[in-house]
């Protein structure tokens, strides 16, 4: 602890200004930043970013959830992982049903607690959408991105960051660097140097996989459906995600908070539908290994008592296209929307009560 | 609202804007003040009234104390001590509360009675320990003869809010800041450079250093549920104390660096702290608004060095002590207060019995204890950082040896990033250990500043921060 006289402090404060060419010293930063930032943008742009692309993240995901409360809503939302995040064509769902699904499925993330939640704490009496990726629905995690796993979030959020919010829209909609995969950070851990045995490496982290708009409608990034070495890496990433099979007690558990949920909603007047999006190729044999449909999905709506719509089980979502195993490419997503979605209209008569083209083409 | 955010650059805009008006000053520190409590309220809105509420009973106490000088001690006193619990009151139902239950909780139990706490769901009020000491120390300093109340009540609700350093400092006294708010001020063009200047660097500091470089990897050691080996714990603890240094330095560089933009000065927090020989040189380079606040109202007050040898041991543990309580409620930060403690006292002893006053002779010696110092400071970077001492316990076994076949965690990269700038950021610290930036700046070319500058500021606006808090938003 310092020892000098008390109130050394006491002065007031009088900061030195360096001796400097200020003036001119402005005029260099402004030209070279202005300079610098526009050859990234230009680089950015040439590696297939847009401006437009809005990212995506929780204060996206806080918006779409709060119009629930707001009431600001078409009776229909969604709920789920990256699948029917990125395979949903919400503009599809708009034209055959006249109703705009708020989406709040979260990349990497288990919808299950945030359905429980959503049961438990709203009075959405409408169609609740959930989709079933075996890998993160019937295991234990929140979210693998820390990001989403603060299930509060959208009541916290600040003024402050809901201000920021929108500003960042307004900048993503005019810059295409501006994007969560191609932050500085991320691009330097993306050098693929060797690690020592056992070690989380980032290198697969995943890279860029989709492109974001207004309402969180994301679909597949164009580059990734036609370059081969991002579709390499992502298929890399997956195949080198392997839980294993959940033990028996977190499956009933799973199962369990599922029923409860759905009762709860349905209690209200809303119904649930679990949808199982397609996925491709070792991914999909692994997911049925380890987590098989007659143990997983069958037990689920049998439990719960709820409709769904398994890819396997209609002609109509056969011969999609999964480039990277996982997800969907822009047309095979519009296509599979069209396809779930006439199957939904079908089964719910209040999909038809606002359904602008009877024939959904 | 942090600095590293969309919202307070608008926000910031808009400020300069209304401040350059021709318009009378104090409708310029008007302005000013609602500044402030929108900026604080950005977070938060109803917890500007505790700043309200702060603001009101330290300025009527302290003027009743003023005015009870003639009227005998105990009045004062009586004054005083209703201040120190409103004050103290509030900081310690938001920030210590659940500490002091789970605490009173295990106490009940080593009794054998079982006392099961109401859940506590209260929010820490961002910034309170910063503003809660501003304010104290201005009825403190008229309790002790050592002010006068001041006559505006604008200026201080100024004092108490300025939103360049409300949430996380520095600490300022009224005398080093009020008499700014007396007349008008407008920073002249090379002032608001030099401001913009500071912003980039702090921003740097922030956005690029311990976020983007830092965090992850510090995250990732202490993070880890098993034992952690010698290499790894090292460098997560590294990691940790560049992280922490380039958060809150560049906290209160962005400080500085705004205040002056607006034509305010405020004071320095942190002068090349890993280049310090000992750690009484620690404690004048590392958040020097709080040594310096702990030092003069309690320290001293509790005696300080006019004692006995023993009692200026126990003064300083006891400062020490609280210190690190003052930054969190957790023991592990008690822990880190009285570890610097004990070293504090270690290194008076030594002076004491060997009459060495001052920094050894000889570079190499210098360096050696400098490197001494940054390590000792590094062991009590663990507590700090550790959620609890299982964490702690681990990294300290890792970093001693002790860890045995322990797991990699680290990915080569994070190894290679968090060595690279904690070397740097060590490196930087010991060139500039006797110098002022602005020394450095003056005589460096224009141009050469000029492209470290834009150097800065463009990887501030490619590492597309995401806002996230500052460190010590949560003390």
């Amino acid at each position: 602890m310092p020892v000098t006289p008390v109130h050394e402090q006491d002065d007031v404060t009088v900061r030195q200004i360096p001796l400097a060419h200020f003036v001119s010293m402005g005029w260099l930063v402004l030209v070279l930043v202005v300079a610098a930032t526009a050859a990234w943008e230009w680089r950015m742009r040439s590696l297939g970013l847009r401006a437009g692309d809005l990212d995506d993240g929780p204060s996206h995901w806080a918006v779409e959830r709060r119009k629930l409360e707001a009431g600001d809503h078409d009776g229909v939302v969604i709920f789920g992982s990256s699948r029917l995040l990125f395979d949903t064509d919400l503009d599809v769902w708009e034209e055959m049903t006249g109703r705009r699904p708020v989406q709040l499925a979260m990349p990497g993330t288990n919808p299950r607690p945030y359905l429980a939640r959503f049961a438990d704490e709203s009075d959405f009496a409408g169609l609740v959408v959930v989709g079933v990726t075996p890998g993160l629905y019937f295991y234990g995690l929140v979210s693998s991105l820390p990001q989403f796993r603060d299930l509060d979030f959208w009541m916290e959020e600040s003024p402050s960051q809901r201000f920021g919010h929108q500003v960042g829209l307004w900048l993503s909609g005019c810059l295409a660097f501006l994007d969560d995969a191609y932050k500085l950070a991320p691009l330097v851990e993306r050098i693929d140097i060797p690690d020592r045995p056992g070690v989380s490496r980032p290198y697969l982290e995943v890279w860029k996989l989709s492109e974001s708009f207004a309402g969180r409608q994301r679909r597949m990034w164009p580059r990734l459906e036609t370059d081969r070495r991002l579709q390499d890496h992502a298929m890399r990433v997956w195949l080198a995600r392997d839980r294993g099979a959940p033990d028996a007690g977190l499956l009933t558990r799973a199962i369990d908070e599922s029923r409860r949920a759905v009762e709860k909603i349905r209690a209200r007047g809303g119904e649930v539908v679990f949808v199982r999006a397609p996925s491709a190729g070792a991914l999909y044999e692994r997911e049925s290994r380890n987590t098989p449909r007659s143990a997983t999905w069958d037990r689920l709506l049998l439990e719960t008592g709820a409709f769904g719509i398994h890819f396997e089980d209609y002609p109509e979502l056969q011969g999609l296209e999964l480039p990277e195993l996982s997800h969907l490419s822009r047309e095979s997503a519009t296509r599979f929307t069209r396809a779930y979605v006439g199957v939904l209209r079908e089964r719910y008569v209040r999909l038809q009560s606002r359904a602008v083209d009877g024939s959904g083409t | 609202m942090v600095f590293n955010s969309l919202t307070f650059l608008v926000f910031f805009a808009a400020v300069l804007l209304l401040h350059r008006l021709p318009i009378p000053w104090t409708a310029k520190k008007f302005n000013l003040l609602v500044a402030s409590y929108v900026f604080y309220a950005a977070w938060n809105p109803p917890f500007v009234i505790l700043l309200w509420i702060s603001t009101i009973v330290d300025w009527f106490i302290a003027r009743a104390i003023y005015n009870a000088r003639d009227k005998g001690r105990a009045q004062r006193r009586g004054w005083l001590l209703i201040s120190l619990a409103a004050n103290l009151g509030f900081l310690g139902f938001f920030k210590y509360g659940e500490f002091l239950l789970q605490n009173w909780q295990a106490l009940m139990a080593s009794f054998g009675i079982e006392y099961v706490p109401p859940e506590w769901n209260i929010i820490l009020p961002v910034g309170i320990s910063f503003y809660t000491f501003q304010t104290m120390a201005y009825t403190l300093d008229v309790y002790l003869g050592r002010a006068k109340p001041l006559k505006s009540f604008l200026d201080f609700s100024l004092f108490v809010t300025f939103f360049p350093q409300l949430v996380a400092g520095p600490i300022v006294r009224p005398t080093q800041l009020v008499p700014q708010f007396e007349t008008p001020r407008q920073a002249t063009r090379d002032q608001m450079l030099w401001g913009f200047g500071l912003m980039v660097l702090g921003l740097f500091e922030k956005v690029v250093i311990a976020d983007a470089g830092l965090a992850n990897v510090a995250d990732r050691a202490f993070g880890v549920g098993g034992p952690i080996g010698f290499a790894d714990a090292w460098l997560g603890t590294l990691a940790f104390s560049g992280q922490i240094f380039c958060d809150f330095a560049g906290y209160s560089t962005i400080a500085i660096g705004a205040a002056l933009c607006l034509g305010f000065a405020l004071p320095d927090n942190f002068r090349m702290p890993y280049a310090a020989i000992g750690f009484s040189d620690f404690w004048r380079r590392w958040h020097i608004s709080l040594s310096t606040w702990l030092r003069d109202y309690l320290y001293i007050p509790l005696g300080g060095n006019r004692g006995t040898e023993t009692r200026t041991y126990v003064n300083l543990m006891l400062t020490m002590l609280l210190g690190g309580l003052w930054h969190g409620a957790s023991w592990t930060f008690v822990v880190w207060g009285g570890l610097h403690g004990f070293y504090l006292a270690v290194e008076r002893w030594i002076r004491e019995k060997t009459g060495v006053a001052g920094d050894p002779v000889g570079t190499g010696n210098r360096l050696a204890l400098a490197l001494l110092t940054y390590f000792l400071v590094n062991i009590t970077w663990v507590f700090f950082r550790a959620e609890n001492f299982e964490v702690a316990a681990r990294m300290l076994a890792g970093m001693f040896g002790f860890a045995g076949d322990a797991p990699a965690v680290l990915p080569t990269i994070y190894m290679v990033k968090s060595g690279v700038i904690v070397a740097g950021i060590v490196a930087v610290q010991w060139l500039m250990r006797k110098r002022e930036l602005e020394d450095v700046v003056s005589r460096t070319p224009w141009w050469v500043t000029g492209l470290v500058c834009a150097a800065m500021l463009f990887a501030v606006i490619i590492a597309q921060g995401s806002g996230e808090a500052f460190i010590y938003f949560q003390f």
